[in-house]
């Protein structure tokens, strides 16, 4: 191996330090955008398009429905805005768990999924019934023998057929069928019940009356059966686990309730017989403890505090790289300022060495922070906090790393320099042909030492109340009442400098091929 | 016509006067053996002629071109710039040859004529290939120094040095650093220099070597010249005791 490859897989290694540093830094800007409820600026809902009237199409491209009016006012009060994401039903928890959508706000059916999300307080109650045309013999429910009945795939009334909780009665019911077909959205269902080829349509009563009524206007005559098939509830969806943003938004529902908007939006869709918002009853999944299940597995529950400390943990490796990417190159040019034949300026970088050494860290952030403002009385923004903390840190590691280079450097025979003298390299090619290369094999060993306490260090940003993954963890700690999300932190530590070792003694045995 | 001209070379360490007054000389092609205890000044003077110390009095030029003149009793040094030209003119043989450990044999004789020469990598790859050929350390073009014994890392300081092609090659006592049986083989490769008109100037204690070798000897002690002459005055003859002391010294 050639000296050459060494130097490209160093400058490899430093590239890829700035890339991670990169996805870091975006990765973190996503991570904390659920982090609290006060810098939400966005409220994505997401909604089945074709569930009139909680949510659909209008046919001009909008989309309109009670749902959809709730959620704008509810992000009004909270001054958020409004996105109005339609999903795929079928995906829905996945577009839940990934955070493209903050709750599924689609007429949710509560029933049978009570432990499966963080809910609201049921503000629909719905129930599912048979819808027929009007010419049809089907009278109740027990003429559905034999019958071919249409259900929305995934749904509620599916469900009341077929799901393990569902009662016998239906159960038997389903059987005697001569089949339960599945359709995707409501309108292929209404089709297929006027061309016949379904005899009957499960579904929920709101959406039920609302489309016997609007397909009468068209001429179609459809009725519903007096005996309900189940009785169902509907509530906001929220990820499991998501209580801030759930009382956020249950609490401005609970003041449209208060002052009658809830109730002029229902009005307005022509649901003020479903609506049960504020009644008895209603809030049985809201009350339940959305972190009981956390005990559930040890491992699940290390995935899922995992997952908590994310944003810290990845915060952390932000503060670490681009630390790295600065404080090295400032370590050695303050480590040749040091050495130039200029006395003063010499002569103020042993200062500033000597300062920075002798000194806390953590006094020094505070310093950078807050300096600005008490020194210069210049308003410090938010964001300057994050730059504080690589300000402060880069510039005390630059002073350790100035201090292990020139040690590097002194420790290259005189020789080398002087050999490089007669041959006429100029002072630039000396340093940098010569003297940097031998340097960094020397200082490999101790700069390694360093980079691993800065691993370490980087909980030092809690001065700055930055949250990297130590003060998320004792937060998280102090909420779970348990020291086991400190261990996790423990463990990503030590898995992280277990692999900066792995990394940096692949550098040195890179640099073994001369001594 | 000289290669290098000195008169009245003087250099301090802060009290200690390590060159009183000294006056020195090349002639183009010819071989010069530097002889003396240790101490006496020689390496320093080395130093000052190949710009690793600077003068505190004295003249010195290179073929035609100046480096310093003596003004008021203090050396006047030449700008940097036409220093780095002088540099171009000489290349020197290091005690310890000084090779860089990170580059290969091949680099190590390469790099300086491209990046201080600004020469054609090619050629000089090609010129320096026929140099470590010479040399006898063609199965080690991509061996690092650190694997090399004593005697090949020196052959490649010699080849690394000649590789600029100086007029005149300075050697730092080139054998001292080396077991006996290794000193026999650079010894002959100086040799083959010299029958091939290189001009040098070789800090030596090898007597036997100066003798076969060297156009002139210079014995130097307590920072002055004492004698010079041919090897037969100096070395055969010699009329100053001091040097006689020295030579016989060395028989023992």
């Amino acid at each position: 191996m050639n000296k050459k490859n060494v130097f490209k897989k160093l400058i490899m290694t430093l590239l890829c330090c700035a890339l991670l540093a990169g996805i870091g830094l975006s990765a973190t800007a996503c991570a904390n955008k659920g982090s609290s409820q006060k810098n939400r600026t966005k409220f994505t809902i997401g909604f089945d398009a074709e569930f009139p009237p909680y949510g659909y199409d209008n046919g001009s491209g909008e989309y309109v429905g009670f749902d959809l009016d709730l959620a704008a006012e509810v992000a009004k009060r909270n001054g958020w805005e409004l996105v109005k994401q339609p999903i795929e039903w079928n995906s829905k928890d996945l577009e839940l768990s990934t955070g493209a959508i903050d709750c599924i706000w689609s007429g949710f059916t509560i029933n049978g999924r009570q432990a499966d999300y963080t809910w609201s307080k049921a503000y629909v109650d719905n129930s599912q019934v048979v819808v027929v045309k009007n010419s049809s013999d089907i009278k109740a429910p027990e003429d559905l023998v034999n019958k071919i009945v249409a259900v929305q795939a995934d749904s509620s009334a599916l469900s009341a057929f077929t799901a393990e909780d569902a009662s016998e009665e239906n159960l038997n019911l389903a059987h005697s069928m001569k089949e339960l077909t599945q359709v995707g959205d409501y309108n292929s269902a209404f089709l297929n019940l006027e061309s016949g080829s379904v005899d009957a349509i499960c579904m929920d009563t709101g959406v039920a009356s609302y489309e016997v009524k609007t397909r009468a206007k068209k001429g179609a005559e459809y009725r519903i059966l007096e005996q309900r098939i189940s009785s169902e509830q509907y509530g906001i969806g929220f990820k499991k686990g998501n209580v801030d943003l759930r009382d956020a938004v249950q609490k401005s529902l609970d003041d449209m309730l208060a002052d009658g908007t809830f109730d002029q939006i229902a009005k307005k869709w022509s649901l003020e017989e479903s609506v049960c918002l504020g009644q008895l009853g209603t809030d049985e999944a809201y009350l339940q403890d959305d972190r009981e299940d956390i005990s559930t597995g040890l491992i699940s529950r290390a995935i899922d505090i995992a997952g908590q400390l994310l944003s810290g943990m990845l915060a952390t490796i932000k503060i670490f790289l681009l630390t790295l990417t600065f404080s090295l190159p400032l370590g050695f040019l303050l480590m040749r300022i040091r050495a130039c034949n200029i006395t003063i300026l010499s002569l103020l970088a042993r200062i500033y060495i000597s300062i920075m050494r002798g000194t806390p860290l953590m006094l020094q952030l505070l310093v950078v922070f807050f300096g600005p403002y008490y020194i210069l009385g210049i308003n410090v923004s938010t964001s300057f906090r994050f730059y504080a903390v690589i300000i402060g840190f880069s510039l005390n590691y630059a002073a350790y790393f100035a201090e292990i280079f020139r040690a590097g450097v002194e420790g290259i025979p005189q020789g080398q320099t002087e050999a490089a003298q007669v041959l006429g390299y100029s002072q630039v090619q000396k340093t940098w042909k010569i003297i940097f290369p031998q340097m960094v094999k020397r200082v490999l060993p101790p700069v390694t030492n360093e980079i691993i306490t800065l691993v370490k260090d980087t909980s030092l940003a809690f001065a700055l109340a930055y949250t990297e993954v130590f003060t998320l963890a004792k937060q998280v700690s102090a909420a779970d009442a348990s020291i086991f999300p400190l261990f996790i932190a423990g463990i990503f530590y030590y898995v992280f400098n277990a692999l900066v070792a792995w990394r940096m003694s692949k550098v040195e045995n890179a640099l073994k091929y001369y001594d | 016509m000289n290669v290098l001209e000195c008169r009245g070379l003087k250099k301090s360490f802060g009290e200690l006067e390590v060159l009183k007054d000294i006056n020195f000389e090349v002639e183009k092609g010819k071989v010069v053996a530097i002889l003396g205890p240790s101490g006496s000044g020689k390496s320093t003077l080395l130093r000052c002629m190949t710009l690793l110390e600077t003068l505190d009095d004295g003249d010195m030029a290179y073929s035609d071109m100046t480096v310093c003149q003596s003004k008021d009793g203090k050396a006047s040094y030449v700008s940097k710039k036409d220093l780095r030209e002088v540099k171009k003119k000489f290349s020197l043989v290091f005690q310890n040859f000084n090779l860089f450990p990170h580059y290969s044999v091949l680099k190590n004789v390469v790099d300086a004529p491209v990046s201080v020469l600004r020469r054609n990598k090619k050629e000089v790859t090609r010129e320096a290939e026929e140099l470590l050929a010479k040399v006898g350390l063609s199965e080690k073009l991509d061996a690092y120094p650190s694997q090399l014994s004593g005697g090949q890392q020196q052959r490649v300081a010699i080849a690394r040095a000649l590789a600029m092609k100086p007029e005149i090659i300075f050697f730092d006592e080139p054998t001292s650093a080396l077991d006996p049986e290794i000193t026999a083989g650079i010894l002959r490769l100086l040799k083959e220099l010299a029958s091939q008109k290189m001009t040098m100037v070789i800090v030596t204690h090898e007597i036997d070597f100066a003798r076969s070798v060297a156009d002139e000897v210079y014995f130097m002690d307590g920072g002055l010249v004492i004698e010079k002459g041919s090897p037969e005055e100096v070395i055969d003859n010699p009329k100053n005791d001091r040097t006689r002391t020295f030579l016989k010294k060395l028989e023992k």
